[in-house]
């Protein structure tokens, strides 16, 4: 009794936080619409490391450009990028795991071989390789992710799919003559939805950490690009005087990511209710 | 005329134990063939092997006239709608994330017209949801809620709404009540025998309950090692002709 | 005479009462059963007798057995009680087992904890008990998984048994099992009983099993006993409505009653 007294104490614990995030995600959205007013790769050397001011709420970096609008507008590039590559990822992953799942046999052996192949890939690696090949960019890096991340999903959802596929209701909608396609889509999908957004939202936050990392040695998002890991490697030379240039996005990237822990957290709580148990 | 006809079936295991060994037998249109067996006999096996959802290993299973563990999924596909089944735990056998509405039109929604029904009517999905509901006396209102906040008994009635809603020919019932408690096993079994009456439907009663067995079939095969070790009309459960073992069967259920 | 006997027992989690006031008495040497559907209270009714409810449960009332009040016995007093006097077997078979020992380790455990006798003792008198229950002595060294449900309520029956105890408490010990199963291992522990004189308290949803074995019984619903009495005086003469109904519901093969049972469930 006190235990689930408690969780249920946690859980709104964590839906207040959440609420809250929303709220300042869309509070900066309204704000980047109505009222920024500058652009965030216009160069004026006159003002140059300003220190913050009604004017330049977060000050002006080494190019005089406004910090926080590159913050907001960067969430754009690491945020959005990061929610590109991690639906490609979902998109690809699976898919794939559905049908290796529930066709077993022969197929599902290749296939995994194939997920295994890609899976013993580091993903800084792919990453650096990528742009080796194809040249540095926010684009390779994307491609790198999501041939990196795949996977995951992919394995993730063909053991969900195995363990449904023996239950009697999967069983029935054969005896039914549901086609392969209905019985994916309509009975084993359902079971998936749970599983994959936990560990898309958990995953979120480490894509974000991967694109701003690689940004920041050079293999990601290009300068002027107000990436955040880009707006990090800019800002080293000057940590010495204006520590703030490097304080500023270095929060952002730490209150996305802690963001994206706390949805994973809460999804996972929300979906461990079992409505199977009888 | 015969509907489901078993030649010579066998079945083996990967490891060569046979768990059908030569099974035999043919099922009459509107009959109930009943088949007794304790746990272990294969009698679900053979359930499965019916259904076409295990391969047999030699013979032949015809229905309708045509064989078959021959066909492909996609051949079998307009046999699937005529061969159904209900198996014995309820609460498996319905998707747990989906309402009974959405797990009761499931055959419908694949086959369409194709199904050719007679007795049920499609208009539109909430009318027919509302007349396979009636058909197994559960009030409508069940059928906007989740399979876990129906009793076993409920849910077992909804699997049997399902497996009518085509209007098949045949049912394969695998251990229909077996799960269930003595009150609603009786009403089930009684439910089974309007519904045969009513649209016309043939069964293959699988069960270890001699008394339910006995109450719904015209005839009883049972079953033990694989094999069919007597085959009798029911009106001769008594006779001294039976088998030693059927009549060890019918000394426990007395 | 009476063995245990049981006085205003009442059951009850937080919200409500389960089991409500509820007296009867088990004898000595008799087979007793509980009968009634799921939620009557009848296994909560066979859990209390050896302190055996869940956290949430509170049982009130007085269930005195040689003396002692067992609901207020103290839990080290009750556990030495609990497989030597008292002995209990349950429907899940396969969670009465630890799936990685060997059925003999059970049988060795199991002697260790209440008795000092060397190990080869110990697993002589465990064969012997495995034969008792019409079990081959290899079933000694299996492991649970490789054995079928009979066989494993068999070996929960031989180890409840073991120790002689006064008392077997056995609740829907078939109900996982099929029904011709069930039939026979209920003739094995009539026939044990026989041998060994203890008293039987019988739960089960299915009078067809009460028919044969018992010697009384009480219907149970919803928490309050609504029949008791004779064996034969029940099933001959039931009074209440619901023993009516669970009668025809379960009618012997002799009268194949279709029309019966069929209208009943009307």
């Amino acid at each position: 009794m006190e235990t689930s007294e408690s969780n249920s104490y946690r859980m709104r614990f964590k839906k207040i936080l959440l609420i809250g995030a929303l709220v300042v995600i869309a509070g900066i959205a309204v704000y980047t619409f109505l009222v920024l007013k500058y652009d965030p790769s216009f160069v004026n050397l006159e003002e140059r490391l300003l220190p913050a001011s009604l004017e330049h709420p977060l000050g002006t970096d080494h190019l005089g450009r406004d910090v926080l609008t590159r913050i907001l507008l960067g969430s754009q590039l690491t945020v959005g990028y990061g929610f590109l590559a991690l639906l490609l990822a979902v998109a690809i992953g699976v898919p794939f795991g559905i049908f290796a799942g529930f066709k077993g046999g022969i197929v599902d052996r290749i296939l995994m071989r194939i997920a295994d192949a890609f899976l013993s890939f580091p993903d800084t690696i792919v990453a650096i390789v990528l742009s080796g090949l194809l040249g540095a960019g926010i684009e390779n890096l994307l491609i790198a992710i999501v041939i990196v991340k795949w996977v995951n999903y992919a394995r993730l959802v063909r053991s969900t799919v195995i363990v449904e596929r023996q239950k009697d209701y999967i069983t029935m909608a054969k005896i039914n003559g549901l086609s392969e396609r209905r019985i994916m889509v309509k009975h084993l999908f359902p079971h998936l939805i749970g599983h994959v957004l936990v560990l898309a939202s958990l995953d979120l936050g480490k894509i974000i950490l991967l694109i701003s990392s690689l940004s920041y040695i050079g293999l990601g998002a290009q300068p002027p690009a107000p990436e955040w890991g880009a707006m990090l490697n800019e800002a080293r030379p000057y940590f010495q005087s204006v520590p703030e240039l490097m304080v500023f996005p270095g929060l952002a990237i730490v209150t996305v990511v802690l963001f994206s822990n706390l949805l994973g957290d809460f999804l996972r709580d929300k979906f461990d209710v079992k409505k199977e148990v009888a | 005329m015969t509907l489901l006809k078993l030649k010579n079936v066998i079945k083996s295991y990967s490891n060569g134990v046979n768990v059908l060994k030569d099974i035999n037998f043919s099922l009459e249109k509107k009959q109930c063939l009943g088949l007794v067996g304790e746990s272990g006999c294969g009698k679900s096996t053979l359930a499965r092997c019916v259904l076409q959802l295990d391969n047999i290993d030699g013979g032949e299973i015809q229905f309708n006239g045509v064989s078959l563990q021959d066909l492909n999924e996609r051949e079998l596909k307009s046999h699937r709608k005529n061969l159904q089944a209900v198996l014995q735990n309820p609460s498996s056998s319905l998707n747990p994330k989906l309402k009974i509405r959405e797990s009761l039109i499931d055959p419908y929604l694949q086959f369409g017209n194709q199904a050719r029904l007679k007795h049920f009517h499609y208009t539109n999905e909430k009318a027919f949801v509302t007349q396979l509901m009636e058909a197994v006396e559960l009030p409508d209102a069940l059928a906007d809620r989740y399979p876990h906040e129906l009793s076993g008994g409920q849910k077992q009635r909804v699997t049997i709404a399902r497996a009518i809603s085509l209007e098949p020919s045949l049912i394969v019932l695998d251990e229909p009540t077996s799960s269930l408690d003595v009150l609603s096993q009786a009403s089930i079994l009684k439910l089974l025998t309007g519904l045969r009456e009513e649209l016309d439907l043939s069964y293959l009663f699988i069960s270890h309950d001699l008394s339910a067995v006995n109450t719904m079939s015209q005839q009883i095969m049972v079953m033990r090692d694989g094999s069919i070790v007597d085959h009798f009309s029911q009106e001769n459960i008594f006779s001294e002709q039976r088998n030693d073992y059927t009549k060890e069967l019918i000394s426990l259920f007395e | 005479m009476s063995l245990v006997s049981v006085n205003g027992l009442s059951i009850s989690n937080k919200q409500k009462d389960i089991v409500k006031d509820i007296s009867f008495q088990i004898l000595k040497g008799e087979w007793l059963a509980i009968v009634g559907q799921s939620g009557s209270g009848k296994s909560l009714t066979s859990s209390a007798i050896g302190q055996l409810l869940g956290p949430n449960l509170r049982a009130a009332g007085n269930v005195s057995y040689e003396g002692m009040n067992l609901l207020e016995l103290p839990p080290k007093k009750m556990r030495a009680l609990r497989g030597t006097r008292i002995s209990y077997i349950f429907q899940d078979y396969q969670g009465s087992f630890t799936p990685f020992h060997t059925i003999g380790r059970h049988f060795q455990e199991f002697l260790k904890t209440h008795l000092k006798l060397s190990k080869d003792v110990r697993k002589k008198k465990a064969e012997e008990a495995l034969k008792d229950v019409g079990l081959q002595p290899e079933i000694y060294s299996r492991y649970p998984f490789q054995l079928s449900g009979g066989q494993l309520q068999r070996v929960s029956i031989a180890l409840a048994l073991l120790l002689e105890p006064d008392i077997l408490i056995a609740d829907e010990p078939t109900t996982a099992l099929d029904s011709i199963t069930s039939f026979k291992v209920l003739q094995l522990l009539e026939k044990l009983q026989q041998e060994k004189g203890c008293a039987i308290l019988f739960i089960t949803h299915d009078l067809r099993h009460v028919r044969n074995h018992a010697d009384r019984i009480l219907v149970m619903k919803e928490g309050e006993i609504v029949e008791q009495g004779e064996k034969r005086q029940v099933l001959d003469n039931p009074v209440h409505p619901y023993t009516k109904l669970l009668i025809e519901a379960s009618s012997p093969l002799r009268k194949p009653a279709t029309e019966k049972i069929l209208e009943v469930a009307k």
